[in-house]
């Protein structure tokens, strides 16, 4: 460290050493003077007592920096020049570092700003998730880790363990800041979430526990810092500004600090809305206070000196006491004996959450991991790469280094050079890798879908980026150079000085240990590629179970605009009329719930055929109009489709009348009539099975492409529910078919947005982003892989067959064949791949279990995708080989003799 | 002709460059004259390896340096043991003190034979 810190100051250093030895040869000469010593010769003599100044300088340089720092910096000089004098070396070196850092650094920083990074907040390693783990008996909206508001108040006294308590929730609402109202995220907080986190206003205030005391009573929100630049200009007065949230007057009251944008990554909220309101914000939402409505995350900023598992066990009376007391409480559902065991079984946990808390996370961890361990392959590849490149450019240098051991070098001097000279290259690789990483960094966050990336996730380096791409950069280089520089002067000195350029034993093996690595690195990342390839290509072949050409989906929500109910359902069953009348509209159906965003409305379910049975999971469901099914091409298999016979008088909102998809006849009603069965919702022994099921559907996608669920499906159209998707199949192009949507959905209501305009292909293609993401990327990486290896047995062997030149000479004197010669090149690469193959199998049953869960249709070990990835990998590399071994054998015998 | 002078033995001169300025700070030229008349011209000290036994006891810790004014009316570099330089000295004395008995029984010894 000290040497360090002398090497930055060392100009200061020399100065002062200068000024301290002419001092001393100045006093000494002045001394000689006195005693009558001429001038010239007191100078001589006092320069010569010194033992030379170069001498005493370099001596106390030594002391300066030590050694080793001094030779460093020496190597770094010496690696310069030799980068500028053989340039395309250099590049190649360089080029291959550059990619694997590159593509290592952009990978990390989406890990880093997906599931690493902590938020900026105060103390964040003190932020727990607070979750309920059992049976809350409560029904429920949203994500995960839900509860109920009122849970969050309670939290909030336990003031032992926690410093402050907040519950939040997003939520989308219509938006409108002046002009026309669009849609927008937000999310509503409790009025300790400010408070909790630490955040402090840019301008104005923010929210405070008295903005949620009663509810519907204060109507103020805080915007984020970039929306109030975005939207407001950075106005100064915008506080006191009124806003329009699902058309409802809000008052804005502050912005919140610049760098805070929420506690979830993917979902950046535009403004807070205190919990109080959350009525306003979620229309028809009357359910704040009720303990048995989950929608809310609850988090929590523990005290000083207090871990997870000390509150966790802390609040353990209290949790078990309030379970007691809710249970007694009036409105508290009638349950059974099981479910009342589940529910008092109920405990509370705390996980660190300095991450907050994210869908985004839970959904891309995986495929990130995934890819961060692929590059690290393609980087480990990379540098297998240059470390033979280094080995082949030793050949090169063998006399030089054999000339500085002659003039008394030491082994070790010389392998701090060439470790010196790999680190410097690596350097440069990850200096050129870090300024294309965030061009990768775009391309990747491209995959992700346009809403979600476009606010939460920046291509941008900072501190914490430059800092590991520098740190990848040091290993790699170190990975690369550690191998020559082990075998760096290894052979005598006579030997290396006499002969001319032939590769030792030693390094020629070594070059093979490292093509065999490449070889095995390059087929696992292979395999990995055909594994997401054939993973994605078997979702799109398997379709969702309807026909996507022509088919358009938009969502319409006419509770946010302000409808009641019965008015927005009339409302959406008039745009549907005048969609299917409208000469660019083929068929048309509406659902309650749209489909393939990975969301549904689920329940458990009794049927009662014969016997009484409950579903042993979830059972997916949807209301759907009739043309539904027509509209998307869906056969109706047995009974019949919903008609005019299933429309309930208005006030009644029970179902009669249900359909069912095929699996869910196979799962509940095999070999019965499914049709006149009876069904109804929940498990419970009090579950009425009042509704009749008349038909039954082929099977298509609700959620994912991948799931294969049961599915029930209610009549739509007798409910009052204002809010649905359309689903259209046109006769025109997709922009042709939005322009007349929009003019019929205007002349319904001109201020009703029109949400998540989108052609099915496109849903599809955004239901399937991380598998894309995956098969796009490893398929990038696969190519590469095979190139960088390839190119690294091509020139073992090329050198191989230099080096055999004189022997395959011979033989072919002495009557062997061209083919005999090819063969004897193609076998040494042979047995390279072979040995690559034998080191790759075991990893591809070991890394599996990491790519398992996001397969489909195809598993880890799969026999066919190691065979198809090992053929190609294996006539890549002959056809690699063959070069070198096709020259060999086409060399005249007597030109190989005569070679030197 | 000067009596004849043997080489410093190794390992010695930091101690002596210590001793010296345990008694007041000196620059390098005046280490090196305490030095030939300490010795009295008996012990040679070579002057080219003062410097750099000057810097590696700065670095160590055990002596810190200044520019003042010196006696010439020049700036000078002044050398100054540091608590950690006086407690090295006692150590190194008191080891010298050991190894030069421990030699002194061994010869007094052989005499006896």
């Amino acid at each position: 460290m000290r040497q360090i810190w002398n090497w930055l100051r060392r100009h200061d250093l020399e100065d002062s050493l200068d000024r301290e030895l002419q001092y001393h040869l100045d006093r000494r000469v002045s001394d000689l003077m006195g005693t009558g010593v001429p001038e010239a010769e007191a100078r001589r003599q006092a320069r010569l007592e010194l033992g030379g100044l170069t001498l005493v300088r370099e001596e106390v340089r030594d002391v300066w920096f030590t050694r080793w720092l001094r030779d460093f910096a020496a190597d770094f000089r010496l690696t310069g020049r030799s980068f500028l004098r053989g340039p395309s070396f250099s590049a190649v070196i360089v080029l291959s570092l550059a990619l694997g850092i590159g593509a290592t650094t952009a990978i990390y920083s989406l890990v880093d700003q997906v599931i690493l990074r902590a938020l900026p907040i105060r103390q964040p390693e003190r932020l727990v998730l607070i979750d309920w783990q059992g049976d809350q008996v409560a029904s429920g909206f949203g994500t995960w880790n839900l509860m109920s508001y009122p849970i969050c108040r309670d939290l909030q006294l336990q003031d032992q363990f926690f410093d402050g308590v907040l519950c939040r929730a997003a939520a989308n609402v219509n938006l409108s800041t002046g002009g026309e109202s669009r849609p927008a995220a937000v999310e509503i907080v409790s009025g300790t979430y400010f408070s909790t986190l630490g955040i402090r206003p840019a301008l104005g205030r923010v929210l405070s526990p008295e903005d949620d005391q009663t509810p519907e009573a204060s109507p103020v929100v805080v915007l984020a810092y970039d929306f109030w630049k975005a939207q407001f200009s950075g106005a100064p007065d915008v506080v006191g500004r009124k806003i329009l949230i699902n058309r409802h007057p809000m008052t804005v009251v502050g912005v919140a600090a610049r760098a805070f944008h929420g506690v979830d990554v993917g979902q950046t909220p535009v403004l807070w809305v205190p919990a109080s309101m959350s009525s306003q914000a979620i229309p028809g939402f009357q359910d704040m206070l009720d303990r048995r409505t989950r929608w809310m995350q609850i988090l929590g900023h523990l005290r000083e000196g207090i871990t997870p598992e000390k509150a966790q066990a802390g609040l353990q009376p209290w949790f078990k006491s309030m379970l007691e007391e809710d249970s007694r409480r009036a409105g508290f559902p009638r349950i059974g004996a099981a479910r009342r065991r589940r529910y008092f079984e109920s405990t509370l946990t705390l996980k660190p959450a300095p991450q907050g808390h994210s869908a985004l996370r839970r959904a891309l961890s995986e495929p990130l991991w995934v890819l961060l361990a692929a590059t690290a392959l393609l980087l480990c590849l990379a540098c297998l790469n240059v470390a033979g490149l280094f080995l082949a450019r030793g050949l090169a240098r063998e006399r030089e280094i054999g000339t500085r051991l002659a003039l008394g070098a030491s082994r070790g001097r010389i392998a701090r050079q060439l470790l010196a000279d790999a680190i410097l290259y690596s350097l440069a690789g990850g200096l050129l890798g870090v300024a294309l990483s965030p061009f990768a960094m775009r391309s990747l966050i491209a995959f992700l879908p346009q809403d979600v990336a476009a606010t939460s996730l920046q291509s941008t380096l900072d501190a914490r980026l430059l800092l590991f791409a520098f740190v990848v950069s040091v290993v790699s280089g170190l990975a690369s150079g550690l191998a020559p520089a082990l075998t760096a002067g290894r052979e005598s000195l006579v030997t290396s000085l006499r002969a001319r350029g032939t590769l030792t034993f030693g390094a020629m093996r070594l070059r093979k240990v490292m093509v065999t690595g490449q070889i095995a690195f390059s087929l696992l990342l292979l395999i990995g590629a055909m594994l997401f390839a054939r993973t994605l290509a078997g979702l799109l072949a398997k379709g969702p179970g309807f026909a996507t050409t022509s088919l358009v989906a938009f969502s319409l929500d006419t509770s946010r605009n302000g409808y009641s109910p019965a008015d927005g359902s009339r409302l959406m069953h008039r745009i549907q009329d005048e969609i299917t009348a409208s000469a660019m509209c083929q068929a048309s159906g509406m659902t309650r719930f749209p489909l393939l965003t990975g969301g549904s409305w689920n329940n458990g379910m009794t049927i009662q055929a014969g016997q009484r049975i409950t579903t042993d999971r979830e059972v997916n469901m949807n209301a759907v109009t009739p043309e539904f099914f027509s509209a998307l091409g869906i056969p109706v298999l047995a009974g019949r489709n919903f008609d005019q016979r299933d429309s309930r008088p208005s006030g009644d909102d029970s179902y009669r009348t249900a359909m069912v998809n095929e699996t869910f006849v196979k799962r509940y009603l095999a070999g019965q009539n499914p049709i006149g069965a009876h069904v109804g919702f929940g498990t419970g022994p009090d579950a009425k099975t009042s509704i009749e099921v008349v038909g039954v559907v082929a099977d298509s996608s609700y959620r994912d492409l991948r799931e294969e669920s049961e599915q029930a499906f209610f009549p739509y159209f007798q409910t009052n529910v204002g809010s649905g998707t359309f689903y259209v199949k046109v006769r025109s192009t997709p922009e042709a078919a939005f322009q007349s949507i929009r003019a019929i959905v205007q002349r319904a209501d001109p201020s009703l947005p029109i949400l998540s305009y989108r052609t099915m292909t496109e849903q599809i293609g955004r239901s399937l982003k991380s598998e894309r993401m995956l098969a796009a990327l490893s398929e990038a990486f696969g190519a590469l892989a095979l190139l960088l290896s390839l190119v690294g047995l091509y020139g073992v062997m090329s050198f191989m067959v230099t080096e055999r030149t004189r022997e395959i000479g011979i033989r072919m004197a002495l009557g062997a064949t061209g083919a005999s010669t090819v063969w004897l090149v193609l076998r040494d690469a042979l047995v390279m791949v072979a040995v690559g193959w034998a080191i790759a199998l075991p990893c591809v049953h070991w890394l599996g279990r990491l790519v398992e869960s996001q397969l489909f249709g195809v598993t880890a070990t799969d026999f066919t995708t190691i065979a198809q990835a090992t053929l190609l990998l294996a006539s890549a590399a002959i056809g690699a080989a063959f070069i070198p071994a096709y020259r060999a054998a086409s060399a005249n015998p007597i030109d190989a003799l005569r070679l030197d | 002709m000067p009596p004849p002078r043997f080489p410093i033995p190794q390992g010695t001169l930091d101690m002596l460059i210590l001793q010296i300025l345990s008694l007041e700070p000196a620059h390098g030229y005046g280490i090196a004259q305490r030095l030939e008349q300490i010795s009295r011209s008996v012990v040679q000290v070579n002057q080219g390896s003062l410097y750099p036994a000057l810097h590696r006891l700065e670095q160590k810790g055990w002596l810190r340096s200044s520019w003042k004014e010196s006696e010439t009316g020049r700036d000078a570099k002044f050398y100054s043991l540091t608590p950690g330089g006086r407690k090295q000295l006692a150590v190194e004395k008191d080891s010298w003190a050991r190894l030069a008995g421990a030699v002194r029984l061994i010869f007094e010894e052989g005499d006896g034979v």
